[in-house]
């Protein structure tokens, strides 16, 4: 941030993504600005400050679909109506769990997209719910679903494009979703994050969606095992629930730093994936930890 | 490039660098020595201050987005009657010991307390997740500021 040397404020969407690309390489979108102040970064000279662009809108559409700004803050999330009503209010708890909160009242959602990190607190609980992204580069509009937007740690497909918010279709306004994360400390960066949702009918788990964070190189969804949960009785789950926890955990790939071994991530990842989908489908998980049987 | 905004009631413009953080321009270029320096990665909440009301940890809000706006440092509160019970509350408790996190965990009460509703001691430990403090163990905090709201309401 030392370095910057001029502060643009765009007044549209559209405008921003054009000033961006004017910078050739050299600007930064800067949102709620707490991850750029951070890192202190010195790769460009000119912040892109999209305080301006109106992109703070949480919204429902007609046909029901969730709609969020990408500088919606999360202490916007935490507290929207709109957010407490979808989906078990589960985007409202996923923002209440990041950071503390005079830091909630900048950072944005779409900050927490963009810096991209493995471990971003937001991003389980949006992939399990499906969300789609859409982006600009100044002239067109594109969309991609949020599981194809990360590339890598750091890395989005953006390349330069103005993130404009991301889209939860209204199918799943009903589902139940709860999202989890361990931490050191309550601040920290999450050693292992896990989210699932099921759609429930009566007595059958019609579908049912299962994402990892900060256990890859981007944030994942366990594809493979959610094959497990469609049309599945709920007298068949118990025992399904562990074959499915078992499964994405054999999918992760975490690695061993300063917070935590690769190994006791992936433990973590079966267990805490057990647990969620054992209280979302209000069962009791009678498998009490991996190597009791 | 200068910035104009509302400072504890008054309009105020000063140079500032487009890199500049909100912590710096308000404790150096402007004196208000309540918006401590402590961690600078936005966990401790020594520099929090109101923007728009709001709490805010100033070390990772840039200066330049304080523009047009308006921010309340705890030099702006002190003649505030819910303030000055905070604050001889703090002290009869011992809530105080080396006071450096004390300016900003008496801002982010204070702007829980504005928002009504109303407060448990989860409450309060909530609205305080983003205060480290040192010395107390929170204890003292916890309990000087449930005396305030009791004696209150």
């Amino acid at each position: 941030m030392r370095n910057i040397s001029q502060w643009f404020n765009p007044e549209s969407p559209q405008e921003a993504a054009q000033m961006m690309r004017d910078t050739k390489g050299k600007g930064c979108y800067l949102a709620g600005g707490t991850d750029l102040l951070l890192e202190n970064r010195t790769d460009f000279e000119f912040a892109v400050d999209l305080s301006a662009t109106g992109l703070n809108e949480i919204a429902r559409t007609e046909t029901g679909d969730l709609f969020i700004g990408s500088c919606a803050t999360l202490h916007d999330l935490e507290t929207s109506p709109l957010t407490h009503e979808f989906a078990d209010g589960a985007i409202a708890f996923a923002a209440a769990g990041c950071g503390n909160r005079p830091v909630r009242s900048t950072a944005t959602v779409g900050g927490n997209l963009c810096n991209a990190l493995p471990s971003a607190d937001m991003v389980p609980v949006l992939l399990a719910l499906d969300a789609v992204v859409f982006f600009t580069d100044g002239e067109s509009q594109e969309s991609v679903p949020l599981s194809e937007f990360f590339v890598g740690p750091r890395k989005t497909v953006l390349d330069g494009s103005l993130l404009i918010g991301l889209a939860i279709s209204g199918q799943y306004a009903n589902w139940k979703v709860i999202s989890r994360k361990l931490t050191r400390t309550v601040e920290d960066i999450s050693l292992v994050q896990v989210a699932v949702g099921l759609e429930i009918e009566s007595d059958t788990i019609l579908r049912g969606s299962v994402a990892m964070g900060a256990v890859a190189p981007t944030p994942m969804r366990a594809t493979e095992a959610e094959v497990l949960l469609i049309d599945l009785p709920l007298a068949d789950a118990p025992v399904a629930f562990a074959s499915v926890a078992d499964l994405t955990a054999a999918t992760c790939s975490p690695i061993d730093d300063h917070r935590a071994t690769a190994q006791y991530r992936t433990e973590m990842v079966e267990v805490l994936t057990r647990r969620l989908l054992c209280e979302v489908a209000g069962i009791e998980d009678v498998k009490k930890y991996r190597g009791e049987k | 490039m200068i910035i104009e905004l509302n400072l504890n009631g008054k309009q105020v413009a000063w140079e500032i660098s487009p890199g500049d953080r909100l912590l710096d321009a308000l404790r150096m270029d402007q004196g208000a020595v309540s918006v401590k320096r402590g961690c600078e990665s936005g966990d401790c909440g020594s520099c929090c201050v109101l923007l728009n009301g709001e709490p805010v940890n100033t070390c990772v809000v840039p200066a330049v987005k304080a523009s047009g706006q308006e921010i309340t440092t705890l030099e702006g509160l002190a003649e505030d009657e819910l303030m000055k019970k905070l604050q001889s509350s703090f002290l009869d408790s011992g809530a105080v010991q080396c006071g450096y996190c004390t300016p900003g965990m008496l801002i982010a009460i204070w702007a829980r307390l504005n928002t009504g509703g109303t407060l448990t001691e989860q409450d309060v430990r909530h609205a305080l997740s983003g205060n480290l403090c040192r010395c107390t163990g929170y204890a003292k905090p916890v309990e000087a500021i449930l005396k305030v709201w009791e004696d209150k309401s």
